[in-house]
């Protein structure tokens, strides 16, 4: 009975990891990088490498926006404050094609350039979440149906591991290759188990209404009824009739004055320029864990307080805090390094696991004559080294084009994106038509990528790693510059390595030929 | 500074604990030394000494971060220190050879 279990498991681990792997692993990457998010932001937006200023500045001075958004009919006019990892001011609207972002400088109030690209918290991060498939949320389907899978793969993994203590610590790595590829999978597994599991789950949780629609929609009427009995939010229907809006600044005041000398750090206004229009005032959320931001809202035109949020209640604060914990929006520079090290096992755990699965058929199947592992094969170099040479390749490609640039009627930040598209499929069909050479090849491409994303930054901007590393305001541009030279550096040895180990195959198989001839 | 020393204290708590609670598997251990297998006593002792080391790594974390930070910092330390442990056993294991002697005397 225990063996067949463990051995149904084992079936379960094997296949469930080959088919979604590939998506995994584009997961975790994007995930990984997405911890970093705003650094790589600055990194690809010069425009916005600003020192932070002392004093936050006034809500009123952006009023122009705020006019324009309201002859946009847009449903909401948000201004958020500048902070560390983002030092600008943000002014959110909608416009009939989709969200306008416009971006101030905090210590002039001069309107910043259009930055032309998605860079990190607009390509990257969504990415991890929704694979940008929008329609009908298909991406945050298969985004979750990934992450159920890696829950079985976590379970099933530790069920079919035999010796799970006494291997803790071991990975043979002088060992033959199939060997050490297997502890450097169990490791990285066991090791990295409380983290996935945790991030896994948590990230299945953030996005309950969508997965679990049921549970909601039984008890309130629509989601705006939810969030504001869920969340302590506030909402009233529109009243289809012009109205004012009073001084956004002294409604900040009285909130200051309310929370005892809390800063208020962004602003939202529900229905801009309507008769029933409202001002929501929130605190800062980088302050907790539980991601929930206090808020009192302010009738727009009168500036009469409406509502004050009230404490949540447990199952929320559960939601909140575990969503928090994900998407680790907190000021917290440890725990933000901690995370993008086990994703980058997280990475690792999946890599490895392809590979086993390739070195333990290699040999079987190239007797049987099975197309198996050369189709798995070209996947798995595809989905992992070809992911990271396409985010190098849009690195690069950020720091050549010029702002403004279009073509064929695409934007820049459109043709950054195509970049890195253009690069993931030309990896994949590399690794198809070049099997032998795909993990080598890859690997020096890698290099050469990351090293010329970090050179093109240096001539470009004038902000080198000397120059960024004297100054704290350039400390993430420097950051994302030596995560480039270590990319590049390990991708280099990697290349070497895997150049020299088929020589060394390649050497061995002659000399059995020769003596074969010889015989 | 007082956050990057205990953060120094909260890794090197953690990486010789779970040195200790690796040096506590004859494999390891063998590994390490060369030779002989771990005497049962200073095998209990290099695993409690582990434990313990762990959970002073822990009460480092929330004395720098506080209950719900430093509980996460913990988690995650503990995994990248452990990480670390692995990279030298598989590599210059001899790295660890002083903890077998501290441990050895110790004992006697």
């Amino acid at each position: 009975m225990e063996q067949g279990f463990r051995a149904s498991m084992g079936w379960l681990h094997t296949w469930a990891g080959v088919v979604v792997g590939a998506m995994l692993f584009a997961i975790f990457w994007m995930g990984t990088l997405a911890v970093f998010d705003r650094e790589i932001d600055r990194w690809m937006a010069p425009m916005t490498r600003i020192a932070l200023p002392d004093r936050p500045r006034s809500f009123d001075e952006l009023r122009a926006t705020y006019d324009t958004a309201v002859a946009l009919r847009s449903p909401t006019w948000t201004v958020l404050q500048a902070t560390e990892r983002q030092p600008y001011i943000r002014v959110a609207y909608r416009d009939k094609t989709g969200v306008v972002n416009r971006s101030f400088d905090p210590a002039t109030g001069a309107v910043l350039p259009e930055p032309g690209t998605w860079a990190g918290s607009r390509f990257l991060y969504p990415y991890h979440y929704g694979l940008h498939l929008k329609i009908w949320n298909i991406g945050e389907w298969i985004v979750g149906f990934a992450g159920m899978a890696m829950l079985v793969l976590c379970v099933s993994g530790v069920v079919i591991h035999r010796k799970i203590f006494v291997d803790f610590f071991t990975l043979r790595a002088r060992q033959k290759s199939q060997r050490a590829v297997l502890d450097l999978h169990t490791v990285s597994g066991v090791l990295g188990l409380p983290f996935n599991i945790a991030i896994t789950l948590s990230g299945l949780i953030i996005f309950f209404a969508v997965y679990f629609p049921s549970g909601w929609q039984a008890v309130y009427p629509d989601k705006q009824a939810f969030n504001a009995d869920g969340g302590s939010a506030y909402a009233r229907p529109k009243a289809n009739k012009p109205g004012s809006l009073g001084s956004l600044d002294a409604m900040a005041g009285e909130a200051r004055r309310l929370w005892d000398g809390v800063e208020p750090r962004a602003i939202l206004v529900r229905h801009p320029g309507d008769a029933a229009g409202f001002v929501t005032v929130f605190q800062s959320i980088e302050e907790r864990i539980v991601r929930h931001a206090a808020s009192i809202t302010f009738d727009a035109a009168t500036g009469a307080v409406l509502h004050r949020s009230d404490a949540l209640r447990p199952v929320a604060v559960a939601q909140r805090f575990l969503t928090g914990l994900h998407r680790i929006q907190f000021r917290h520079w440890t725990l933000r390094f901690m995370y993008f090290a086990l994703g980058l096992l997280g990475c690792a755990l999946i890599m490895t696991g392809f590979l086993f699965w390739l070195e333990k058929r290699r040999k079987r199947h190239a007797a049987e004559g099975l197309h198996g592992v050369r189709l798995v094969h070209g996947l798995v170099v595809g989905a992992t080294a070809g992911i990271v040479m396409a985010t190098a390749g849009f690195m690069v490609i950020n720091r050549l084009l010029p702002l403004g640039v279009t073509l064929a009627g695409y934007e820049r930040h459109e043709l950054e994106i195509w970049t890195f598209h253009l690069v993931w499929i030309a990896a994949f069909a590399h690794a198809w038509m070049r099997p032998r050479m795909a993990w080598v090849e890859q690997c020096r491409a890698i290099a050469a990528l990351a090293l010329a994303a970090m050179v093109l930054n240096g001539l470009t901007t004038g902000d080198h790693p000397l120059r960024s590393l004297a100054h704290a305001h350039l400390w993430p541009v420097a950051g994302v510059d030596v995560a480039l030279l270590l990319l590049a550096a390990a991708a280099w040895a990697a290349s070497r390595w895997l150049a020299a180990s088929r020589r060394r195959s390649a050497a061995a198989v002659a000399a059995l030929k020769e003596a074969g001839s010889h015989a | 500074m007082r956050e990057m020393v205990l953060l120094a204290m909260i890794f090197a708590a953690e990486y010789l604990g779970c040195g200790c609670l690796a040096l506590g598997q004859s494999r390891h251990w063998q590994a390490v030394t060369g030779t002989h297998a771990c005497p049962p006593a200073t095998q209990a002792l290099l695993r409690i000494g582990g434990g313990l080391l762990l959970a002073a790594g822990l009460m480092l974390a929330v004395v720098r971060d506080g209950l719900d930070y430093g509980a996460l910092v913990w988690v995650t330390s503990v995994s990248v220190a452990a990480i670390a442990v692995v990279a030298t056993l598989s590599w210059p294991p001899r790295w660890l050879r002083p903890m077998t002697r501290v441990a050895v005397r110790k004992r006697g």
